[in-house]
């Protein structure tokens, strides 16, 4: 059995800041680290593995910095890390970005799971697990609280909606993306850390993959972020209440009767 | 000429309409002026009447697609069927509501259509017929405009509870029928679905709340504000940090990773006034604010504030409303 973990590497704080004058976010001086939903989809993974010797080969598209974050999925115990690279992959959306990953996935050959984290912590959206599952018209399981073999290609998992709790039955090849819940991602042992250095970490470029150019990075992006900024709260014309607690309280009742609240 | 059409994708929920829809109709109508033509997708099986719940809130069409296997549908059935749809009356927008449910199918469908969707938006709004999404990024500490300026439809997944749907007198919606060609998926199977019993209200179902946050937290302070929120008619909300009390939980909690809520009056006491929680309130319509610092940025974003104690305001609250 074979697995594809996507993983993407995040800021390691979400506390940034907008640069003033350029009104870009700015990014400098944080580090990168896995996107922390990723590590519960390399933790499943590796439980899976552990269950089945299945091989775990980790997937991101991303600077060459990136890599370090398949290092730190090799040190949990992933088999080995592909790193998508070129300047032709750069500024994609969830669209683009999840178009690579598919023809990836397609030339690594004969995956039987790809699983997703929830999101990525950055932008948020959520959006790339499915995209890629309907590019390899695989079906999905999103949001998955549990996840385990249920035959010898096939996957059960459930899956907790708004209000109901669905129990999921696929055929495998599939695609899933699995919630924070489901697990608690290991930490990587001195020996897995070692052995990461010597396990295969291959980069993709352009080239390597078969490719439509019209659908790559920004150029095959449908949507633009035309905006960034801080969120200010709408301000409002305070009437303070004064004195003490007592005639404080009594001028609010006054106030709340003049505004028919009470 | 025909107006372009706006979509807003109609979610069930057991056997009911997802509250998210309402909202997204409401919106959805005032966006559209008369430029739009508002049309609520509904995929229903032939014994539902899920449109009941639909057409107080006025679009000007409800367009309904009946198949019995639509309710145990999964995610790639359900975006194959509104391709269908999609093909053939080609809308400018469609909406779905960031559930679970509108989260994984809007993305299937994004890539079947190869076109753009903003995720998780928290405002909407139209330059002529281009789609303006605000969506956070970052944990909500960043906020961006994401439009998709060539290809149609334009979509976005909008947050649950960040539109407030208003029913309408008179509204009389069109009611049609479209059909597609239902493609089941082999291999995929809802085994089972057990409703999930949830009893628990939640802040944002209360018109009065009275909020506490960590310059309230002590148990006499509790006491005080339990009275109080009953005398009002309404119920506790906490700040995040109060969450880690046994005694409050997420149902509770106010701001951008809780409840978005719009009482008629919301108190808040011993609260900053963080941005996260201020967003989550922030549309209420009377705000009134306790806070033992001058400068505490919650006075900025309320009508009545008053510097000092929260005990000491409460008591002295409840002493005049005996
Ligand atoms: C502020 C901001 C807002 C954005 N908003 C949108 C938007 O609304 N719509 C849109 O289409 N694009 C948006 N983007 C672009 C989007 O961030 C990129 O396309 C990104 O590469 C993937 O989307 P995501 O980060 O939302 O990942 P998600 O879809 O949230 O990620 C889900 C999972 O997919 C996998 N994954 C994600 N990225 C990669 C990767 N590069 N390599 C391997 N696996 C990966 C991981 O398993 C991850 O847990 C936004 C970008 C920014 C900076
Ligand atoms: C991604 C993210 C999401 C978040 N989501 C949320 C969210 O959904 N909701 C949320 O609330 N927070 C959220 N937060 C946390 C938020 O940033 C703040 O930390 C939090 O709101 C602070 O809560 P507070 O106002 O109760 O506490 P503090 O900021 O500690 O404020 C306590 C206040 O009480 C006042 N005070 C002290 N003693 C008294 C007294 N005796 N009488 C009167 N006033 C007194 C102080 O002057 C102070 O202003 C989020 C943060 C992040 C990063």
């Amino acid at each position: 059995m074979k697995i594809v973990v996507c993983i993407k590497q995040v800021p390691e704080t979400n506390d940034v800041t907008i640069d003033p004058h350029t009104h870009n976010l700015d990014r400098r001086g944080l580090a990168g680290v896995m996107n922390p939903f990723d590590k519960n989809a390399v933790e499943q993974a590796l439980q899976l593995k552990a269950a089945t010797d299945a091989e775990v080969v980790l997937l991101t598209m991303g600077p060459d910095d990136y890599a370090q974050s398949l290092r730190e999925g090799m040190a949990m115990g992933a088999d080995s890390g592909v790193l998508l690279s070129d300047r032709a992959f750069a500024g994609a959306d969830t669209l683009a970005t999840g178009y690579v990953l598919a023809q990836a996935i397609a030339k690594i050959g004969d995956v039987d799971l790809i699983i997703f984290g929830r999101q990525a912590v950055d932008a948020d959206t959520g959006q790339v697990g499915p995209i890629v599952a309907e590019f390899l018209h695989q079906p999905q399981i999103t949001y998955a609280a549990t996840l385990r073999l249920s035959g010898p290609n096939e996957v059960t998992a459930e899956r907790l909606l708004e209000d109901t709790k669905q129990t999921l039955v696929a055929q495998l090849p599939a695609v899933v993306s699995v919630r924070s819940e489901l697990n608690t991602p290991r930490y990587p042992t001195p020996r897995n850390i070692q052995l990461s250095f010597t396990k295969p970490l291959t980069t993709w470029h352009h080239d390597d993959l078969d490719l439509d150019d019209t659908r790559l990075g920004q150029a095959g992006s449908p949507t633009i972020v035309t905006k960034v900024y801080a969120p200010t709260p709408v301000k409002r014309a305070l009437t303070p209440l004064t004195g003490t607690p007592q005639e404080a309280a009594s001028q609010l009742i006054k106030a709340l009767k003049d505004r028919q609240l009470l | 000429m025909s107006k372009p059409e706006l979509w807003v994708v109609a979610e069930r929920r057991l056997d009911h309409i997802e509250p998210t829809t309402q909202q997204l109709i409401t919106k959805a109508t005032r966006l559209a002026g008369d430029h739009f033509h508002v049309v609520t997708v509904l995929l229903e099986a032939t014994t539902d009447h899920l449109e009941d719940e639909l057409q107080p809130y006025g679009p000007d069409e409800i367009r309904i697609v009946r198949d019995d296997r639509f309710p145990t549908a999964t995610d790639a059935e359900l975006a194959d069927a509104l391709k269908q749809l999609i093909d053939a009356a080609h809308p400018n927008t469609v909406l779905f509501g960031a559930t679970i449910t509108g989260r994984s199918i809007a993305p299937r469908l994004q890539a079947k259509l190869q076109t753009g969707l903003t995720a998780d938006c928290l405002d909407l709004r139209f330059d002529d017929e281009t789609l303006v999404a605000t969506k956070p990024s970052y944990g909500d500490n960043i906020m961006c405009e994401i439009i998709c300026p060539d290809r149609r439809p334009q979509m976005a997944t909008v947050r649950p509870n960040t539109f407030v749907a208003q029913p309408q007198a008179d509204a009389t919606p069109a009611i049609t029928t479209a059909h597609i060609t239902f493609h089941p998926v082999a291999r995929l199977h809802v085994t089972a679905a057990t409703p999930v019993v949830n009893t628990a209200t939640t802040v944002g179902d209360a018109s009065r709340v009275v909020a506490l946050g960590r310059g309230a937290a002590n148990e006499d302070t509790i006491a005080s504000a339990t009275q109080l929120a009953e005398k009002l008619g309404g119920r506790i909300g906490v700040s995040r940090p109060l969450t880690d009390q046994d005694r409050f939980t997420h149902d509770d909690q106010i701001g951008q990773s809780g409840n978005t809520i719009h009482p008629d009056l919301i108190l808040n006491f011993g609260i900053s006034g963080a941005v996260q929680y201020l967003v989550g309130m922030q549309d209420s319509q009377t705000i009134v604010s306790v806070n033992s610092d001058p400068n505490a940025p919650i006075f900025a974003a309320s009508d009545y504030g008053y510097v000092g104690d929260a005990q000491a305001f409460m008591t002295a609250l409840l002493a005049q409303f005996a």
